[in-house]
């Protein structure tokens, strides 16, 4: 059966919702950059096993993520547990994540590559099961990962002058595609760019579930909802303060 | 900030304290306290089915079922977005923090982990940026009407 069907909906879901998802499912399953298509499915798993975690609801409880709570991550997967942990804090903790914790969990067996994909597929699995659950839907099953092997790319013109990870300064070929025209890009577009791949996705998948990434400065883009951008606009914040993010 | 504009285009005055406070206070957007109501169920580490059911049914009625699933896409979408800009530690763009200063300040967003990732704005930029915040509002709006 094909995946993100909604025969059953009660409501009615916009095509591009399920193209887009089937897409994400898809890209989930293939070998990425820096993971194989087994490795990418099995954190997409600890996204949701992160849900359940009672270590990260203590955690998340404590003044400090970084306090000395007792307990195992409830896992499943054959991740080594420190990108089992980086996952699970992603998920549920995001926001008091720090410089100096990234730097501590990065290695040569875990680079800021690894990371980036790794933030790529945790947001992806978290955007689609939340739709799901605003709409008390079942978790749609996490796809059967294929064969092949990572393409470690890298692309040119990775600077460290924002944030914590390399990103794109100027894009140039074969990212040209990531920001045509913009004039300016915000940072949570570039977020991502050092795995290419996971700006393209994310392009996707907003511009089905808000507006197109190009259309988000201007304020008459999202009139083909069936909410008014002002209602789009106030979701937005009340999920970031819900999350306390800054950004 | 994108809040502000677009509510402006509508008509509406939003009251930004119900982005922190929730569905308890009036939102100055249309059907916003059931739309946060939605959201804070929705990201409820508890699962509130029953009265996620009942509010589901109440947008559904009170909007439409096609509304409902765009608000639940806007749930998922900023799921993700808020974790890109956390876990990367971006700061907030330049013109952006210059702009909604006062509003961050107001809702007492500075005091957020995540705020240190954004260096202190210049004071005078800020108050330039504040200043000048409606004509740009006004800009965005005859744009939007000009479509």
């Amino acid at each position: 059966m094909q995946a993100f069907a909604y025969s059953n909906s009660p409501y009615p879901i916009r095509p591009d919702l399920p193209e887009a998802y089937r897409d994400a499912w898809q890209q989930l399953a293939n070998p990425g950059t820096w993971w194989s298509g087994r490795e990418r499915v099995a954190l997409a798993q600890e996204v949701r096993n992160a849900q359940g975690c009672e270590l990260c609801a203590n955690r998340k409880a404590a003044l400090s993520p970084f306090a000395d709570v007792e307990g195992r991550h409830l896992a499943t997967s054959k991740l080594p547990s420190s990108v089992v942990d980086v996952v699970h804090r992603l998920t549920t903790d995001p926001s008091r994540l720090t410089p100096s914790w990234l730097q501590e969990v990065t290695s040569e067996a875990f680079t800021s590559g690894h990371y980036v994909e790794t933030i790529s597929v945790v947001v992806t699995t978290l955007c689609i099961d939340t739709f799901h659950r605003s709409l008390g839907f079942d978790l749609e099953p996490l796809p059967a990962p294929h064969d092949g092997q990572p393409s470690v790319y890298v692309p040119e013109g990775l600077n460290n002058d924002t944030g914590w990870v390399p990103m794109i300064g100027q894009a140039q070929d074969p990212e040209q595609d990531l920001w045509p025209g913009a004039r300016m890009v915000p940072n949570v577009i570039k977020a991502l760019s050092s795995v290419p791949d996971a700006v393209r996705l994310l392009k996707t998948l907003s511009a089905a579930q808000y507006v197109p990434m190009a259309d988000v400065p201007n304020p008459s883009a999202g009139g083909d909802r069936a909410i008014s951008r002002a209602q789009i606009e106030f979701i937005a914040a009340r999920v970031s303060a819900i999350n306390d993010c800054f950004y | 900030m994108l809040l502000r504009v677009t509510s402006e285009i509508d008509d509406q005055t939003p009251n930004l304290k119900s982005i922190t406070q929730g569905k308890d206070v009036v939102s100055g957007v249309a059907h916003g306290e059931l739309l946060s109501e939605l959201v804070e169920l929705t990201l409820d580490q508890h699962h509130q089915a029953d009265s996620l059911a009942t509010t589901r049914q109440a947008i559904s009625d009170a909007m439409s079922p096609e509304a409902l699933v765009d608000a639940a896409a806007v749930i998922g979408n900023f799921q993700r977005m808020v974790r890109i800009a956390d876990g990367t530690g971006i700061p907030l763009d330049k013109p952006i923090a210059a702009m909604t200063a006062d509003m961050r300040e107001e809702l007492g967003y500075n005091d957020f982990e995540s705020a240190k990732n954004t260096p202190p704005v210049n004071r005078l930029l800020a108050w330039l940026a504040i200043t000048f915040r409606p004509l740009m509002i006004k800009r965005m709006t005859a744009q939007r009407n000009r479509g």
